[in-house]
């Protein structure tokens, strides 16, 4: 097998598994963008992931599936935006409870559902023409989800509408400097809302993709601990959507490497490689003087409050 | 002011500790309610399930031997976050530093040949260094390469879990084990007595309060402390008053992470007594430690009384399983529900709400 | 008639309650599950044994409890046996120490730990085991492989896992001695992201035919998007690609709890006799069965194809592999077995000699396996 081979089934397989990871990072990164952490992404994609393959073996429509997700997973992170922007409270703590209020949650409801498979999941793709290009069609055109698409597609949206739309500046500006917003007149508030809400719509969607697609079933805990790549891989590209199809791409090659490369390298070492490289790398922009900082949004993690300071 | 209805609502800079425990009482028992309808609708009597929660728990000395039990590795863990986050680090990585901790302390137990009245001493001092160290390297990566606290920290749990994984399997794998992946058993002179009929190894648990009482002492009367506090509030004001950064945060980091090496030493030497899976015995203590810390608002003596509390959620969650019979994930959303609660009361604090009328209000 | 019936029915009945001391009350019985009980592997399979329990026997009032962390079992012990259990299951290796305790504290209590090694009076072991089924689905696969290399995604590099990845092997080549057995670890025993990628890794290695050891359903599923067969593992996951499955392991714990607790009830065990109690049950006492689903053994679908498949076989000469799993299968499923895949001479993948010619081998080497037998390709953690 050479190297074509090697090349095909790693880029392949890496967007396969970084889907999840690239609709979770863009959500949290809107999110953050406009000043809200929310660490409870685990927890809005097991919601996610549950609701997906309830609604899709009951209707038998894997894609009706995926909306409920989506709304599932803006429904939890409506209770993050009522307690961190309207009750202020503390960001970290919050996005704590939601992970564990969602993964019980979904792990309670979905009693029933287990040990079935689903009887109509979402199908592979290969699209027509581009899939018999050389090396490019079976890496990317083979056997892929909609779902991946959609999310290479939404990742350059978002970062259009950031960089390039009165909207984007809002939303940076909410980040950035609240007060200053509020005092243009933005609706702090508001914004903040939506972009929380939009933050659990996508990661609905990452865990719908994981049960009614990835792996078409519903087992508690099938998150494994994805929600908190989610939350690295969001500082890690730097707050920027489009980075993240870089991120979650690496991350999936990493991930799928780590079992590739099992006859060569010891397979624990192999394991921990994608956490230690997400720090390296991450040291090395630092080391290479770096200093700006690299798009934290300046009023991340602090409640905004009308009419104080 | 705020005029709502004939109350009037009047915000205050600091809440007094009657309001922030009334009111988290309040919250505690409005979620209380909420989680009694999931009990309801689970075909449960909420009374009845709370009544055998209260027997299975406060009721019964070994009940409470459970809470405090449960609660110790919270303690040291929490208290180490609550330094931490008073200079602003955000140590989301406590869990890895247990484990770290529980690494050093097998390695001394077993491998270390020393006189059995010093096997435990140095357990523990072997301990803190590990998680020590295992928390300094984020600060030095966050101070040197700016690389952000919580991805490293988050980062370097999952190290060190395959780390600990990498050792059952591989070089720590006992002999007596029959090539199971765990670490030969602790010999006795590097175990925790316990108080007699419980399992409360109680030593790690007067080291975690003498940690709380050091580290609030440390923070309101030293000079570390001091730095520590305004590093919190603002590091542009620390540059200015001459503050060496890198040396606060280190030091932070030290404590905190080294307070979880504490707490991992203390789980080997007082439950496991040999190394086994990473998951069984960091058991998401560090992630729970993160909220019992932020709970306790900055105090390392209120970190104890929150990790009791959290102590006493697990040990009312193991009674919901047993005696109750209901999914082990009840916990886990009875958890949620009450933080949720909680944080949501947060503001609550702030106002002061008096009963003024129309005609009072004009007075003041 | 029939009411002599009914009132002979009652004096045995009372002549029974009289005798037997322990039948006047009923048997309370915890069981303590590592995993929770929705994992679709091992604690799943011992919850739906508790199950059946409960409806054989009417005397017997069962209570458990899913997600029990290893360290935390002596206090799952001590809340189990203060509500009335007289009787306590503890199903994961790593409960060994903490049973063991509790076993010394409460010497009325009887206590059986699954997969241990540790006894006492009332302390009993038991294991219901898989290696004699992964053998012969390893015949089925080694006959179904068109590329000569055969997949396994392992759980974690243990004993256990490694004497099923060998019987597995040495069942492959047995059919096709030249195939390889090509494995992945993943460290966890559920983990479906990590299943599947360690299947598309095994893939991609040009592996075209799938075993593993993993709690769930994964690797059936990834393996028939690609339309390879595989065999599954623990629970029944024929439904999960009925056009893939091949075959596979189930797992019959009720077999060893009714025994056991038939014999508790009749004052058989006791809590003063079980220090030499040790289930480890095979195929021939049926706690465990070959098939992706109870009742069938070789999917409909490969009859043809393994029917089709003749060996020249050094025992028995030329004979399809279809004939040969069912002959093998009547050796090791009679009562006096005849057959075991651990037959001597078999070499390690080092070349040394692990079991001499016409030997078995003892149950104890057979739980501390450690090394690989040949034609095993791939890592293999503490290889001696």
């Amino acid at each position: 097998m050479g190297w074509e081979e090697w090349l095909i089934s790693t880029i392949a397989r890496a967007l396969a598994y970084g889907t999840p990871l690239l609709w979770g990072t863009l959500g949290e990164v809107y999110a953050e963008r406009s000043g809200v952490v929310n660490l409870g992404v685990e927890g809005m994609m097991a919601i996610g992931a549950f609701s997906a393959f309830a609604v899709a073996q009951s209707t038998g429509n894997p894609g009706l599936g995926i909306l409920v997700a989506a709304v599932a997973g803006g429904g939890a992170a409506l209770i993050h935006a009522f307690l961190t922007v309207t009750l202020r409270a503390n960001q970290y703590v919050s996005g704590l409870a939601l992970t564990m209020f969602g993964l019980g949650l979904s792990g309670l409801l979905g009693r029933g559902w287990e040990g079935v498979p689903l009887k109509h999941p979402l199908p592979a793709i290969t699209v027509p023409y581009l899939a018999d290009i050389p090396i490019l069609g079976p890496m990317l055109f083979q056997n892929q989800s909609i779902i991946t698409y959609l999310g290479l597609v939404l990742a350059v949206v978002l970062w259009v509408l950031l960089y390039r739309t009165r909207w984007g500046i809002t939303l940076r500006s909410v980040g950035e400097s609240p007060a200053t917003a509020d005092a243009l007149g933005v609706n702090v508030y508001l914004v903040r809302y939506l972009a929380v809400i939009l933050g659990g719509v996508l990661a609905g969607v990452a865990g719908g993709y994981l049960s009614v697609e990835y792996r078409p079933s519903w087992t508690e805990g099938m998150t494994g601990g994805m929600g908190w790549i989610v939350i690295a891989l969001t500082i890690f590209v730097a707050w920027d959507p489009v980075q993240a199809i870089g991120g979650a791409v690496l991350f999936g090659a990493l991930y799928h490497l780590s079992y590739r490369l099992q006859p060569w390298v010891a397979p624990e070492l192999l394991k921990l490689m994608p956490y230690a490289a997400a720090i390296i790398v991450l040291a090395f922009v630092g080391l290479g003087g770096a200093q700006r900082r690299r798009g934290a949004p300046g009023a991340l993690g602090v409640p905004y409050a009308r009419g104080e300071k | 002011m705020k005029r709502v209805g004939p109350f009037v609502l009047e915000r205050r800079l600091a809440p007094s500790r009657g309001a922030v425990l009334g009111i988290s009482l309040l919250a505690v028992v409005l979620a209380l309610l909420v989680a009694a309808v999931i009990f309801w609708g689970y075909g449960v009597n909420p009374w009845h399930a709370y009544r055998v929660i209260f027997q299975g728990t406060l009721a019964s000395p070994q009940g409470w031997a459970e809470v405090v039990r449960r609660a110790i590795p919270l303690i040291l863990c929490g208290v180490g976050l609550v330094v931490a986050f008073r200079a602003q680090f955000w140590n989301i990585g406590a869990e890895g530093q247990i484990l770290a901790g529980a690494v050093a302390a097998t390695g001394v137990a077993l491998f270390s040949g020393l006189p059995d009245p010093w096997l435990l001493p140095a357990m523990f001092l072997a301990g803190f260094l590990a998680g020590a160290v295992w928390g300094m390297i984020p600060a030095l990566l966050k101070v040197k390469l700016r690389v952000n606290d919580v991805i490293s920290t988050l980062m370097l749990n999952y190290v060190m879990m395959y780390i600990v994984e990498w050792l059952v399997h591989g070089p720590w794998k006992g002999p007596t084990a029959r090539g199971f992946a765990y670490s030969d058993l602790f010999p006795r002179a590097a175990r925790l007595p316990l108080i007699p009929g419980t399992r409360v190894h109680w030593i790690t648990l007067v080291v975690g309060v003498a940690m709380a009482i050091a580290c609030a002492f440390l923070l309101s009367r030293t000079k570390l402390g001091y730095e520590t506090r305004v590093v919190g509030q603002s590091q542009d004001a620390a540059r200015y008053a001459g503050i060496d950064f890198l040396k606060v945060t280190l030091w932070v980091m030290l404590i905190s992470g080294g307070l979880a090496g504490l707490a991992g030493a203390g789980e080997m030497a007082g439950v496991h007594y040999r190394l086994r899976s990473p998951a069984h015995i960091s058991m998401g203590y560090g992630y729970t430690a993160i909220i019992v810390a932020w709970l306790a608002r900055g105090s390392p003596l209120a970190a104890v009384v929150t990790a009791l509390l959290f102590g006493l959620i697990f040990a009312a969650g193991d009674v919901i399983k047993v005696a109750l019979a209901m999914p082990f994930q009840v916990t886990d959303v009875f958890n949620g529900l009450i933080l949720f609660f909680l944080i949501g009361s947060e503001l609550l604090m702030y106002w002061h709400i008096r009963w003024a009328p129309k005609r009072a209000a004009s007075e003041g | 008639m029939r009411r002599s019936l009914k009132i002979a029915a009652i004096v045995a009945a009372v002549a029974g309650l009289c005798t037997l001391g322990l039948a006047a009350e009923t048997v309370k019985v915890g069981f303590i599950y590592v995993g929770p009980i929705g994992d679709y592997g091992w604690s799943h399979a011992h919850n739906v044994a508790r199950e059946i329990c409960e409806q054989n026997f009417p005397w017997l009032e069962t209570v458990y409890v899913e997600s029990v962390p290893e360290g935390e079992v002596e206090t799952y012990i001590d809340q189990l046996v203060r509500q009335g259990c007289n009787i306590v299951f503890t199903t994961s290796f790593g409960f060994m120490d903490g049973t063991y305790a509790a076993a010394l504290r409460y010497p009325k209590v009887i206590l059986a730990h699954c997969s241990g090694f540790m006894r006492a009076p009332n302390l009993a072991t038991y294991m219901a085991d898989f290696y004699q089924v992964y053998y012969l689905n390893g015949l089925m696969a080694g006959a179904l492989t068109k590329t000569g290399k055969v997949a396994y995604v392992g759980a974690f590099p243990i004993p256990e896992v490694k004497r099923h990845l060998n019987a597995f092997a040495i069942g492959v080549r047995e059919v096709n001695p030249n195939a390889e057995v090509h494995v992945r670890w993943i460290y966890e025993w559920f983990n479906p992201a990590a299943a599947k990628e360690a299947t598309e890794a095994l893939v991609a290695e040009g592996c075209d035919v799938f075993a593993f050891t993993e709690d769930s359903p994964t690797v059936v599923q990834v393996a028939a998007e690609r339309g390879f067969p595989s065999f599954a593992h623990y629970s029944p996951m024929y439904d999960f690609a009925p056009d893939y499955v091949v075959s596979g392991q189930l797992v019959h714990w009720e077999a060893i709890y009714l025994d056991f607790l038939q014999k508790v009830h009749d004052g058989v065990y006791t809590n003063e006799n079980l220090e030499h109690v040790d289930y480890w049950w095979l195929l021939s006492q049926k706690a465990v069965e070959v098939g992706a689903k109870p009742g069938m053994m070789i999917n409909p679908v490969f009859e043809d194809d393994l029917k089709a498949y003749i060996v020249d076989h050094p025992v028995f000469g030329e004979i399809s592999a279809y004939d040969l799993v069912m002959v093998r299968y009547n050796q090791m499923a009679d009562p006096g077995v005849t057959f075991d895949p651990f037959q001597g001479p078999i070499y390690d993948r080092r070349g040394v000699l692990r079991v001499p010619e016409g030997m078995w081998m003892s149950v104890d080497s057979l739980i501390t396996m450690e090394w690989a037998v040949e034609g095993v390709v791939g890592p293999w953690p503490g290889e001696p």
